[in-house]
């Protein structure tokens, strides 16, 4: 118990502490390896809320395949972009320091959300209302999103004091991944699952655009 | 010859390896017309075929010959709002070249072009994805035409990019071998001061010879041709692709090759972002 203990504090500090520090960098099998089981951790916590019958138990199963196909997903649409500007920016011999920067990004949200899981368990368990679950699980998401935000910019840091270009390739990439990834969101949604309605994998309705619904939104119409 | 293959020689225009200073001071731009245009043909295609993506994802089984052939069309017409755009500028881009000072020749400035233009259709197939999954999950016309913008903006920004950086470097490759030239004449020439008529006569030959230096490489010729070459390609090819339209496919339109020549560019994105936002 205590080995596996330390193996799993050595293993945080490698993906989450300062690089350099905790010994050799995470290979990037095991960054996807923590994405495909800190992701369904947490997304089965979230789709834990309201269980008002055995059914809502899907729900849980249900939002925990969606939170890596959410992050792979997104991550995959995006890549192809990702590598061919960082080729024409001059960046390819670096694109290995760059894709691991990344997946350690994406490795450290879903560590932090596992971590926030108990809480989300928690607040569910004091009888929030639906609005207010959703609301809180965006708060811990993007808590996850700024710890990840710190391990991707210090991982990027080396990068970038080599070479100012790979700043603009990971703004592109940033806004490239938040473009997708909130299409992404809305198109798996329910994360969390009304008690009203009856449990599906994706909303009955067919698939909309989350940039017409805000600009929508935004007008008042 | 070394044989590369065709995804060989994309990585390497891509890596900058054919336009680097080397091969441009031996006046050389690497990018062999045989295999880069196809592959303009085929990067285009691609794009054009993932923006046609939205006709098969709106129309209904009894629709689905019309959404077929817009898919087809797209597919078609995206590598041709390019290559025709150059074809149509091509003449003026290498007169404007040659009036602003810049040593291209007419081979070298079309395969420039062509690279320049391989370069902006890789971005934006390999933005091809990020497209077709929003064409899935997306019914809005306004949309998919605001997206296209967008991720051919980009696409284009990163083309000219790489133009300008090309430009420049021939530009400096230029210029330090004109500083080389005159520095060997210059010991040449003072060799020659003793009264040696062949050593005069070749002295005087290569006096002739030499090329006009600053009319040759004017500074700030790049980004002189560069500014004049963007203003028109963009203008032609905003025209061009106005011309060439549907490239989406207006759900609510039935499908034709080509539409009405009523209007502009720049007025239907102004039109579409209102329709966007529902006024």
């Amino acid at each position: 118990m205590q080995g596996l203990t330390l193996r799993m504090d050595d293993f945080l500090r490698r993906v989450l502490g300062p690089s350099g520090r905790a010994g050799p960098p995470v290979s990037r099998g095991a960054l996807a390896a923590t994405v495909l089981i800190a992701g369904p951790l947490y997304g089965a916590v979230m789709g834990s809320y309201a269980f008002s019958s055995a059914e809502r138990l899907l729900m849980v199963l249900y939002a925990a395949i969606k939170m890596p196909v959410l992050i792979f997903g997104t991550g995959a649409l995006c890549l192809p972009g990702f590598f061919v500007l960082s080729t024409v920016l001059g960046l390819r011999d670096d694109l290995g320091r760059s894709l691991r920067a990344i997946f350690s990004g994406q490795a450290a949200l879903v560590l932090v959300l596992a971590s926030l899981a108990p809480i989300t368990r928690f607040v569910y368990t004091c009888g929030i209302g639906h609005s207010g679950a959703i609301l809180f699980n965006a708060a811990m998401f993007t808590v996850a999103t700024l710890a990840a935000q710190v391990v991707l910019w210090r991982l990027y840091r080396p990068l970038v004091q080599r070479d100012r270009r790979h700043l603009a390739m990971l703004w592109a990439w940033l806004l490239l991944y938040a473009f997708v990834g909130m299409q992404m969101g809305w198109m798996l949604r329910p994360f969390v699952g009304s008690p009203d309605q009856a449990v599906t994998f994706f909303r009955e309705e067919p698939f909309s655009n989350a940039y017409e619904v805000i600009a929508r939104m935004i007008v008042g119409r | 010859m070394e044989r590369t293959s065709w995804i060989g020689q994309l990585d390497g225009l891509l890596r900058g390896q054919r336009t680097t200073g080397s091969a441009l001071r031996a006046g050389i731009i690497d990018v062999p017309l045989r295999v880069f245009v196809p592959l303009a043909v085929l990067l285009g295609g691609s794009y054009g075929f993932f923006m046609g993506w939205f006709a098969l994802s709106m129309r209904d089984s009894e629709h689905r010959m019309e959404a077929m052939k817009q898919l087809a069309a797209s597919t078609v017409k995206l590598p041709m709002l390019f290559l025709l755009t150059l074809f149509v500028t091509f003449p003026s881009l290498y007169v404007f070249n040659a009036l602003v000072g810049c040593r291209l020749g007419f081979k070298s400035a079309l395969r420039l072009l062509v690279a320049a233009i391989v370069v902006n259709l890789a971005v934006g197939a390999s933005l091809g994805p990020i497209l077709a999954f929003f064409t899935l999950s997306t019914k809005s016309y306004a949309f998919m035409v605001l997206l296209n913008v967008v991720l051919l903006a980009i696409a284009g920004c990163v083309g000219l990019g790489f133009l300008l950086r090309t430009l420049r470097r021939i530009e400096a490759e230029a210029r330090e071998e004109a500083l080389q030239k005159a520095q060997l004449e210059e010991t040449f020439s003072d060799e020659v001061e003793e009264p040696a008529p062949l050593g005069q006569q070749m002295a005087s030959k290569l006096t002739a010879m030499k090329p006009p230096v600053r009319a040759e490489v004017e500074s700030g010729a790049a980004n002189g041709i560069f500014q004049i070459w963007v203003i028109i390609y963009a203008l032609v090819g905003a025209q061009m692709s106005w011309l060439l339209r549907p490239f989406i496919g207006n759900p609510a339109m039935e499908f034709t090759l080509f539409r009405h020549r009523d209007g502009n560019f720049f007025s239907s994105v102004i039109d579409h972002i209102g329709k966007l936002f529902g006024m």
